[in-house]
């Protein structure tokens, strides 16, 4: 009896979510209980063939997206239903949303760990002074550039993303409103300027971020965790190269996917914008939990590596400890420098 | 308490697109908003019908949900309204929706796409100064005890608004005397009924829309 | 986190500037004063932009409600207009409304855009060097008259074409025949020429009179509804809501018969697609079955149909396989059909333009109403032939003669008819007589020979003028409310347009006849208001006739119609015979002066005792009245039928209620019953055209009986029943002239008719099918029927023009346009649609004129949906228009829109209208395309079916 399919149809809109989407179908349940006693009950089936209404084959249609004729101009708008809607939201809501919070937190936490157990990775020797040049103005500038616009998008972008939830609480609607309309500027305007740069910084470091039998032994050592002996690297050691592919996968899928999201002027359907928003929302969460522990090396974790990327000159100990191979390569290059004046080379 | 819905008689809808124009008229969007349409399935076959939709005003609302802003809020009516001081244009409230309500003035690169607009069951927006609530989200006509006028004014009685229980006897009725229930579009549940009447107006609307139109048997 | 409404921060005080915004200022803040007109002009139609006009006025200025009624159709729909300082601030629902209850399709529902009309023409224009020109209301006047009155001396009035609207008021368009006549000719017409011409024609020679019988309330009661060519969902939406509730609640069956499934067909019970223009073949179809099963009505037929056993030979030949082959349509169906409507009586028929618009539109009427007499369905609530009218006031334009054939009231135009209307207006016919044309032409006197149609007045400026029956060619046209994109022969129109010596369009819009040509001078535009700048009377098609408060002031240098009717006839010179006993107030003719001349002289169809004091109570009472009766139940007007339907007999001190359903015996005739008039004599061949056994409750004479006369009352001694006055007034006259309404009293006291008690006749005598017959369409695919439904032969003359059936149809088109073309309504334009797609909110709906086509044609001819086509009229004329590949219409057949103007011929002439003015939308008019074929009976044009090629653009 079409009762029964009735429910059905109203079932395929309803299963997909707990209590969500009581939208349309569902309301026909209801007056089809409150009906289902009615003793006009029994001639419907025979009115029906004669006219032609919407039920519930129509309603399963329309609940399945069908497109129709409107005369509404705005895209998208023949279609009645937006099916992929809710699962967007589910996806977002209940996966990416606390997924991405998980990942950041646990990064958080496990570089925390790590400095509380182990410390910041200390030079074994002492430094000789002699300096040696790892990365020129132009890899600097590019770095920092880099960084700093990917710092501003991955603090917007937690805004936008977990913003709602305590900053209006804890400063206000003024501040939340200025803030958020802030974030939204400074992701839309300045993501286009990172990937840019992003992308440039890839392919200049490109050449020295193949992965070669010694980042395999580095990564087996766990980059020196395991064991006591440092594991062997080149200019960039296995760590490196990781972070440097993370950026080439992860970081220009982010860039792709907020390209889709950015720049609606190509006719993007919803559909299309919620698959780039997921792998967006995803990929950028996961690339700053990574990024926290590129950050974290960078500055506490080891002595040391900062000051190649502030200076572009590392120590000779350094080198040596976390980039031998690189180090007997470049070691006649090597430029004496007091440790207190370093702008003067000596001899 | 009142739970405002809409309801769509698709028995009913002809695709006049009255509704259409009346929202215009209270709401004076602009030249490529429409904060409502009729969506014709089947058009020119045996099974046409034809269905106006806007906002439903959803119970658990899923533009409420992802909005990074918080925009929207919900009346004590059920309404869903949002704020456009602090809509930032990201246009998650459309990905979401699954009526495609939420509409944008723009569509331009960088994501600039303006602040969003949709139905608000004409029931204004966050904004006390009534000149500029009127200009920023259109007519206020609940405060006024009236409603949508897109339903005040279909031309068959077919789209209906008001309350939710109101609402699902007028069309209860319709089903007595059609001996059949299809038709309902609406996104009226089972919980949300309440003993509760809406105010006068939701009264009177439904009183002038099912009797004696459809209240005589 | 809920966000509860958050202060108003502004930037200055509490904003004051909603308060106390005058009209003047609002129109500068919307950009439509002269300043922002600059800036809207260069506005093009690819960067339309809703000129900004947010009436955003604070709730403390203080409301005037006024009520008006819907101009967009003839639903009659009420309106409240709310007034803030002047402006039309908003529009709220008329719940309270008998006819649509505050329900509005898209058209009404945006009503209040009216208020703004940034696209209006704004002031008088002129056509200088091809450069439009701003003149002042006086030089326009004194330029035009001057230039009339000069082809008055050499041409005769005749030369001057007279084209009045159906969107006039009644008294507005009272005025204008009466203005047409006082300048001495018969060229005057409207748009219900080619509407529903052939529906009065038709059906006013079947029963009487030529309107729709019952109401759009009534129709609740029906058991079964036909549509044949009409599609209300689109054309008249409200009409939809009365029908769906007898489907609903009466359980009515929907049957929707029409070449195209329309949005109608969508909510029907039965559809039935048949062939363009076979809509005899089709009728006959299904009468073929009644009459084999007997279920005709045949006490009905006994007692009140006269000649129906001549219908009966002509439909045996019409056998299931004939139908079938002719209109398409199964003998299943056809029986189907057929049982249908005999088994759910009461039932109604509808039809609207997709009948009418046919060489055979008399014909076809006639087929419609045959049908519903063999069923018994007249006369009755919940039956009748609701023929749902088109404009807002077309009835009652049609009703008060802006028409080339009869003068108010359809009296016609002979003597005794010129003779009771001066009369009425107190002039002395031989000085009316003075002002026509004395000659002859073909023995024909101007005055008393029918005028040129709408329809043809192409013809009447190119055709040979020694064919014509007037001494001149026309010299000038007076377009006043027309849109010509709704007529056929788009290009030769366009030559008729360049040929002319003047053209004056008077419009609130400059209209498709501004830009269509290519003249360089000689035309002008006045700006006229719409009926929402002023007030007065308006007859809907179920024959009410309400009254409109004036909402709002005129805009911009805009004037009412009267008042320009008023200018024109002083500079004419016979201001003082037009408004002899009519008020002129700030040079504006007093509306209720108007009406309560009209009330003194339509006897005929009881337009008498509609007073404006009569018709102002009803609007002011509009709740009082039954949504299912439309009767009165206490308030001021207990009793009557809401807008007194007409006939209301007598005068308005008789009190008559109105007649909410003719020919309806089960009322007294003082309660507003009838029977079917006696208009065509008392006998024929020795038999009796009376009715038998059959008379309204309460009648005296219980049988058939003739017309009211002076003798007739004398010959049932009811003489004496009239008072002494009225004994003057009424000897030596009749019903129809007796200007007391003594004669119509006294028979109503008596329980009759003063129309008399008659048959309605099957057969018309006079007509050239006396029994309606199938004939192909001029331009017909189906060659291989011509042998037995061939058109009627050449005529040299109708209505002054020669017209060709024969010597059309003679060559055969279909090979080279294979394609059949027909054409109608969108819901969200009207007509011309000038007014429609200037109005924002309903152009940025329908942005682009397409044309219909099914994916079998569209696949063979390589059109994709949405790509750019020609499709060109079997005479030539070409549109180019986006495809619509739907399977709304069948194989063979193409469907296009009607309302789309400012293109031509694949040229967008935007950049000719008068800057700041040209509409929102504007598209290829469907008409450039569309051919030549005109009704037999009234000129009807033949929009419905014609054909066309279709090639890739």
């Amino acid at each position: 009896m079409k009762t029964h399919s009735t429910h059905t149809g109203a079932n395929i809109t309803g299963n997909s979510s707990v209590q969500y989407l009581k939208v349309v179908v569902a309301s026909l349940l209801t007056l089809l209980c409150l009906t289902l006693s009615s003793p006009l009950w029994a001639d419907s089936a025979a009115e029906k063939v004669q006219g032609n209404f919407a039920g519930a084959d129509y309603w399963r249609e329309v609940s399945g997206g069908t497109e129709g004729y409107t005369t509404s101009k705005g895209r998208e708008h023949g279609q009645l239903i937006n099916v992929s809607g809710e699962t967007w939201r589910q996806w977002r809501n209940r996966w990416v949303s606390p997924g991405g919070l998980m990942a950041i937190g646990g990064s958080f936490s496990v570089l925390a760990l790590a400095y509380l157990l182990l410390g910041p990775m200390r030079l074994d020797k002492p430094r000789t002074g002699r300096k040696i040049e790892r990365w020129n103005p132009t890899d600097r500038a590019l770095h920092w550039f880099v960084a700093l616009t990917f710092l501003a998008l991955a603090f917007s972008g937690i805004l936008i993303m977990y913003g709602k939830h305590f900053i209006p609480d804890l400063f206000g609607y003024s501040f939340w409103k200025g803030t958020i309309a802030l974030c939204k500027l400074v992701h839309n305007y300045i993501g286009p300027i990172f990937s840019v740069g992003l992308i440039v910084m890839l392919l200049r470091w490109l050449k020295n971020n193949f992965f070669t039998k010694t980042d395999i032994i580095w990564f087996l050592q766990g980059g020196g965790l395991i064991g006591n002996k440092h594991p062997s690297a080149g200019f960039m050691n296995g760590g490196e190269k990781g972070w440097y592919w993370a950026l080439v996968f992860i970081g220009l899928t982010v860039v792709g996917s907020g390209f889709v999201l950015d720049f609606p002027i190509f006719g993007q359907v919803r559909d299309t914008m919620q698959w780039a928003n997921l792998i967006h929302g995803g990929t950028s969460l996961l690339l700053f939990a990574i990024s926290l522990g590129h950050i974290y090396i960078g500055t506490v974790g080891a002595e040391g590596a900062l000051e190649g990327m502030k200076t572009g000159y590392v120590d000779e100990t350094w080198a040596k400890q976390h980039h031998d191979l690189w180090y007997e390569e470049v070691k006649d290059q090597l430029i004496d420098e007091p440790l207190d004046e370093k702008e003067k080379p000596k001899k | 308490m009142a739970r405002m819905k809409f309801l769509c008689d698709s028995e009913r809808c002809i695709e006049c697109n009255g509704c259409v124009t009346a929202c215009k008229n209270a709401n004076e969007t602009e030249w490529g908003i429409q904060r409502r349409r009729v969506v014709t399935i089947d058009d020119g076959e045996p099974n046409e019908t034809s269905i106006s939709v806007a906002c439903m005003h959803c119970t658990d609302a899923p533009c409420m949900a992802v909005c990074p802003t918080d925009c929207f809020y919900q009346t004590d009516d059920g309404i869903v309204l949002h704020d456009k001081d602090l809509c930032i244009g990201c246009g998650y409230c459309l990905f979401a929706c699954p009526f495609g309500a939420p509409q944008f003035p723009q569509e331009e690169a960088f994501g600039e796409r303006g602040k969003m607009d949709k139905c608000t069951f004409c029931a204004g927006g966050p904004e006390e100064d009534p000149v500029r609530q009127k200009e920023l989200y259109g007519a206020n006509r609940i405060a006024e005890g009236k409603l949508p006028l897109c339903a005040e004014m279909c031309s068959t009685k077919a789209l209906l608004a008001g309350d939710a229980q109101v609402v699902s006897d007028i069309f209860r009725e319709r089903v007595v005397y059609r001996g059949h229930k299809d038709g309902a579009w609406s996104a009226v549940t089972p919980g949300e009924m309440s003993e509760e009447e809406m105010a006068v107006r939701a009264e009177a609307f439904a009183t002038d829309a099912s009797s004696p139109v459809i209240a005589k048997a | 986190m809920k966000l509860t409404k958050k202060k108003y921060a502004s930037s200055g005080k509490a904003d004051s500037k909603g308060l106390g915004l005058s009209r003047r200022s609002f129109l500068k803040n919307t950009g439509i004063t002269t300043g922002g007109l600059a800036a809207a002009g260069f506005m093009g139609n690819s960067m339309i932009r809703q000129a900004e006009a947010k009436t955003a006025l604070s709730p403390d200025v203080p409301k005037e409600v006024k009520r008006t009624i819907c101009s967009h159709c003839s639903v009659g729909c009420g309106v409240y207009a709310e007034v803030q300082n002047g402006v039309w601030t908003h529009q709220e629902p008329a719940f309270d409304h008998p006819f649509n209850r505050g329900a509005h399709c898209a058209k009404g529902a945006s009503l209040r855009e009216h208020g703004h009309g940034e696209r209006r023409l704004k002031y008088p224009m002129k056509l200088v060097n091809g450069k439009w020109q701003k003149v002042s209301w006086e030089t326009a006047i004194d330029e035009i008259g001057d230039k009339m009155q000069q082809i008055r001396q050499e041409s005769g009035p005749d030369s001057v074409y007279w084209l009045g609207s159906a969107k006039h008021s009644n008294e507005q368009a009272y005025l204008f025949r009466k203005f047409a006549s006082l300048w001495g000719t018969n060229n005057v017409d409207h748009q219900a020429r080619i509407c529903h011409s052939t529906t009065v024609s038709g059906v006013a020679n079947t029963w009487g009179y030529g309107a729709m019988t019952n109401s759009f309330n009534d129709m609740h009661n029906c058991k079964s509804v036909i549509l044949i060519g009409s599609n209300p969902s689109e054309a008249h939406p409200v009409a939809m809501q009365h029908i769906l509730l007898a489907k609903e609640r009466n359980k009515a069956k929907i049957i929707v018969v029409d070449p195209r499934f329309t949005r109608t067909a969508a909510k029907a019970n039965e559809y039935v697609r048949i062939r363009p223009g076979t809509d005899v073949a089709y009728v006959w179809g299904l009468l073929w079955h009644i009459f084999e099963n007997g279920w005709e009505d045949k006490e009905f037929i006994r007692q009140r149909v006269y000649g129906m056993d001549e219908v009966r030979t002509e439909v045996a030949k019409w056998v299931p396989s004939e139908v079938e082959n002719v209109t398409g349509v199964g003998e299943a169906q056809m029986r189907k059909v057929a049982k249908m409507l005999a088994t759910n009586r009461p039932g109604s028929i509808v039809w609207c333009m997709g009948g009418t618009q046919h060489t055979t539109g008399s014909n076809n009427t006639r087929a419609y109403c045959i049908l519903m007499l063999a069923l018994g369905n007249m006369g009755v609530s919940g039956g009748g032939a609701n023929i749902f009218r088109g404009h807002d006031n077309v009835q009652g334009a049609t009703d008060l003669g802006v028409l080339s054939h009869t003068l108010p009231g359809y009296y016609g135009l002979s003597a005794g008819a010129w003779k009771h209307w001066a009369s009425v207006w107190d002039l002395d016919y031989e000085w009316i007589k003075g002002r026509f044309d004395q000659g002859k032409y073909r023995g024909k006197q101007p005055m008393n020979n029918n005028g040129i149609p709408v329809s043809r007045w192409v013809d009447g400026v190119l055709e040979n003028k020694d064919r014509i029956e007037q001494k001149d060619n026309l010299r000038a046209m007076v377009y006043w409310g027309h849109a010509v994109n709704s007529q056929t022969r788009g290009v030769e129109m366009k030559k008729a347009m360049e040929k002319l010596e003047m053209m004056v369009i008077v419009d609130p819009y400059p209209t498709h006849a501004a830009v269509m040509h290519d003249r360089t001078d000689g035309v002008y535009l006045l700006p006229a208001c719409t009926q929402f700048e002023s007030y007065g009377s308006v007859t809907a098609s179920n024959r009410s006739i309400q009254w409109r408060d004036k909402v709002i002031e005129p805009l911009f240098e805009s004037k009412t119609d009267h008042e320009i009717m008023y200018r024109f006839a002083k500079k004419l010179g016979f201001a003082d015979q037009l408004l002899k006993n009519i008020k002129v107030v700030n040079n504006e003719p007093v509306i209720e002066d108007i009406t309560r001349e009209f009330n003194r002289g339509m006897w005929t169809i009881g337009y008498t005792a509609q007073s404006p004091e009569r018709l102002k109570e009803h609007q002011k009472n509009w709740h009082t009245f039954d949504f299912e009766t439309l009767k009165a139940e206490g308030g001021a007007a207990d009793g009557d039928f809401y807008g007194m339907p007409w006939p209301c007999w007598g005068t308005p001190e008789m009190k008559h209620p109105g007649t909410p359903l003719l020919y309806d015996t089960s009322k007294p005739v003082a309660e507003g019953g009838l029977n079917f008039r006696a208009r065509f004599g008392v006998e024929r061949d020795g038999v009796s055209l009376l009715s038998e056994d059959s008379f309204p409750v309460g009648a005296e004479i219980q049988d058939g009986h003739p017309e009211f006369s002076d003798k007739l009352l004398k010959q049932l001694g009811w003489w004496n029943d009239l008072t002494p006055a009225e004994k003057t007034s009424a000897e030596g006259k009749n019903w129809k002239t007796d200007l007391s309404g003594g004669i119509q009293r006294v028979a109503i006291k008596h329980g009759c008719a003063p129309f008399g008690n008659a048959k309605a006749r099957a057969i018309v005598w006079t007509f050239p099918d006396k029994v309606p017959r199938h004939r192909e369409p001029l331009y017909t695919p189906r060659r291989d029927l011509l042998d037995k439904y061939a058109t009627w032969k050449d005529s040299e003359s109708m209505y002054r023009l020669p017209t060709l059936y024969e010597s059309i149809q003679k060559q055969d088109f279909s090979k080279e346009y294979p394609i059949i073309l027909t054409s109608g309504r969108l819901v969200e334009y009207e007509g011309g649609g000038e007014e429609t797609r200037s109005n924002p909110w309903l152009a940025e709906l329908q942005q682009e004129m397409f044309a219909e086509i099914n994916p079998y044609d569209a696949n063979n001819l390589n059109v994709r949906d949405e790509a750019d086509i020609w499709v060109e009229g079997a005479e030539g004329g070409r549109i180019k228009v986006k495809a619509m590949v739907t399977r709304r219409v069948d194989r063979g057949v193409v469907f296009i829109p009607f309302h789309f103007g400012g293109k031509f011929q694949g040229k967008d002439l935007t950049d000719k209208y008068p800057q700041g003015s040209a509409p929102y939308v504007v598209g290829e008019a469907a008409n450039t395309a569309t051919t030549y074929g005109y009704d037999s009976v009234t000129q009807m044009q033949e929009t419905k079916v014609t054909l066309c090629k279709v090639t890739p653009a």
